[in-house]
């Protein structure tokens, strides 16, 4: 029975807090601030309506943290959708920098602060409903939109045309509302939509409850990743707010400070969360570059560095041997010969020729029929352990592996480093075939029986395929369509794989790629 | 014989270093030979040597950093490298650098012929 297994790539929608399914710690964790807040709420409701009296600061202050933690978390945010390209994430990221170019206005039409007059009490009421309004429906925007497709590219162009658009619209929408705020004295009678902001405090506080009640429903429903979660608890303090400021409906109660406290707190929270998230996967991928190089360095020497070393440490007696010629020729053709010089070189040309042959000897013996070695050995384990192996590289290249091995096929018998180097070098070859792909990237590893007493193996890829001109030619030695390496990698495999008795091939795939095989004799215990 | 221009061979290989050495001296040319970029920089021939060719891969300094070292030290002997592993960002680089040629062994003796005669014509820069 063949056990199907695959592994899955890990990729950008894994590493950003837009996609990032969070985790159960990340899941208390929320819930333990949300109920927090909640409970702060309750323990405040006794005095929401004890007066505390005008202070002064508190409003410039106020703004002064909202627009810095929203200019901020809206950055962080739009760095997130120039990533993954989810129209959610401007939606929201928008919605923060609507809510910090809004703080401005807002604190600086407050009545008292600046002693105005009973327009400016209008418009710092507006003002306020407008900044929430905006802000809350840019959550509701990102609730709606977050599950839709990211995959499509966009080209870089329009990534970044997006981006300004998203920045330049929140600017006009507020540019408007400044334009209306300023023009207000005509507003009570003369625009339509003016009657809108005129409704009762009450009207207002209840629309803007059930947006956000609305938001976070969504958002509820469809919560999937970390960012989902925080923006929750962003709406939670919100709600808060909201609740409080219907509770009191006048200024300076206890109530009017401790929501617009609350919301402060939940937004810095989630600039707190982006924040640290953001340090502690960057540090998470720091570690695995780390260990993945590292991994690298001990792997098993791949056939193409040993193609290089080889070809190093032959062009050195090739080298000695041409330039002793030339000497020797140089010498002899001299008006008086010089008999010694010419020995001299001739015996270092005997010499690098001898050095030569002693190379090619050991190269011979590490792929040679030698039974020393030889042991018992199941291709699944060797299979599972190349792959254990090459693990991180498959990874980073986004490659996902199928496998289909028959646990029932009979162990054969091999070295096996030998036959390790065999399967690392089929698959690194599968993986450079597939770099440049746009289909998905599949790397398929089968085992077989393969009749009569015969197991067999193969490794598949999705790359381009093999050119039918060169698919005989791929084995021979120095043979190479890469620009880097030897071509000795296919002629080793294939020396290796006949050394043990067996049989080394290609094939085109089904549909894309191509399939290299290799079918070594069953050893059929006695 | 000072009007006789030296010619410094510096190569790990004792084959190769042999068999140039026997090259360059067939053209009438004094040649100093080391197996090391360091044994090199601690010889008088540091000093009085009209072309240097050296080895890229050596134990210790490699022939890249012997010619950047070199440059370092204000020393304008024309330089020529060889190697078994050619790559062509080290080439780029030497040449950058200065190099007066950058052979791949197995190397056409001739090649060499040239660029030492060039050296030599060209004479060290300071």
């Amino acid at each position: 029975m063949p056990a199907r297994g695959a592994t899955g790539a890990l990729n950008e929608q894994q590493v950003l807090l837009a996609t990032l399914p969070p985790s159960l710690t990340q899941k208390r964790f929320v819930l333990a601030v949300v109920l927090v807040l909640f409970a702060a709420f309750c323990a405040t409701l006794p005095f929401v309506t004890v007066p505390v009296g005008y202070i002064r600061e508190f409003i410039p202050a106020y703004a002064t943290a909202m627009f810095v933690i929203s200019s901020i978390t809206s950055a962080l945010l739009f760095v997130q959708f120039s990533v993954v390209h989810l129209r959610a994430l401007l939606a929201i990221s928008g919605g923060y920098l609507f809510s910090a170019v809004m703080t401005v206005p807002w604190a600086l039409t407050f009545p008292d602060l600046f002693g105005e007059t009973d327009m400016t009490s209008t418009t710092w009421g507006l003002l306020s409903r407008l900044w929430h309004l905006g802000f809350t429906l840019s959550f509701i925007g990102y609730a709606l939109l977050k599950d839709d497709d990211a995959t499509e590219q966009w080209p870089r162009r329009s990534v970044s045309f997006l981006v300004l658009l998203g920045a330049a619209g929140a600017l006009v929408v507020l540019d408007n509302i400044a334009w209306l705020a300023t023009t207000s004295p005509l507003m009570p009678s003369a625009l339509p939509v003016s009657m809108l902001f005129e409704r009762s405090q009450s009207y207002w506080n209840g629309a803007l409850l059930l947006f956000t009640l609305v938001a976070l429903v969504l958002l509820w429903s469809r919560r999937r990743s970390v960012l989902d979660l925080w923006l929750i608890v962003a709406m939670c303090g919100l709600l808060i707010e909201l609740c409080l400021i219907a509770l009191v409906g006048r200024r300076y109660v206890v109530g009017w400070y401790a929501g617009r406290a609350y919301f402060l707190v939940s937004s810095t929270l989630v600039l707190a969360i982006l924040l640290s998230e953001t340090a502690l996967l960057y540090a998470r991928l720091a570690r695995s570059v780390v260990a993945q190089s590292r991994e690298r360095e001990a792997r098993l020497m791949t056939m193409d560095i040993l193609s290089a070393s080889i070809a190093h440490e032959m062009n050195q007696p090739l080298a000695s041997i041409v330039t002793s010629t030339d000497a020797a020729s140089r010498w002899l053709g001299r008006p008086t010969p010089d008999v010694e010089e010419v020995k001299a070189a001739l015996g270092q040309i005997r010499n690098s020729a001898y050095r030569a042959r002693d190379l090619i000897g050991s190269i011979r013996a590490m792929v040679k029929r030698d039974g020393r070695n030889r042991a018992r050995l199941d291709l699944n384990d060797l299979v599972r352990e190349v792959l254990a192996l090459l693990g991180r590289d498959l990874q980073r290249n986004r490659i996902s592996v199928e496998l289909e091995l028959d646990e029932s096929v009979a162990p054969v018998k091999g070295d096996r480093i030998q036959l390790q180097q065999v399967l690392v070098n089929l698959i690194a070859n599968a993986m450079e075939a597939m770099m440049e792909n746009k289909r998905p990237r599949i790397l398929r590893i089968k085992s077989a029986t393969h009749d009569p007493h015969g197991v067999m193996v193969s490794v598949a890829d999705t790359g381009p395929g093999i050119d039918p001109a060169v698919a005989n030619r791929i084995f021979n030695p120095l043979f190479t369509t890469k620009s880097s390496g030897m071509g000795l990698g296919l002629a080793i495999c294939r020396s290796i794989i006949e050394g043990h008795d067996g049989r080394l091939w290609v094939s085109p795939a089904a549909e894309d790629g191509s399939v290299f095989q290799f079918v070594l004799p069953a050893d059929i215990a006695p | 014989m000072p009007d006789v221009p030296i010619i410094s061979i510096i190569d790990d290989d004792d084959s190769m270093r042999c068999a140039m050495k026997s090259l360059v001296t067939s053209l009438g040319l004094r040649v100093h030979t080391f197996r090391s970029a360091e044994e090199f920089l601690q010889s008088p021939s540091v000093d009085d040597t009209s072309c240097l060719i050296t080895d890229v891969q050596m134990p210790g300094l490699s022939g890249v950093e012997l010619q950047n070292l070199l440059l370092a030290r204000a020393r304008h002997m024309p330089i020529i490298l060889v190697t078994a592993f050619p790559e062509e960002r080290m080439r780029n680089r030497a040449i950058e650098a200065g190099a007066l040629g950058f052979l791949s062994k197995p190397f056409e003796s001739q090649m060499l012929i040239k660029l030492i005669e060039k050296a030599i014509a060209t004479g060290p820069k300071n």
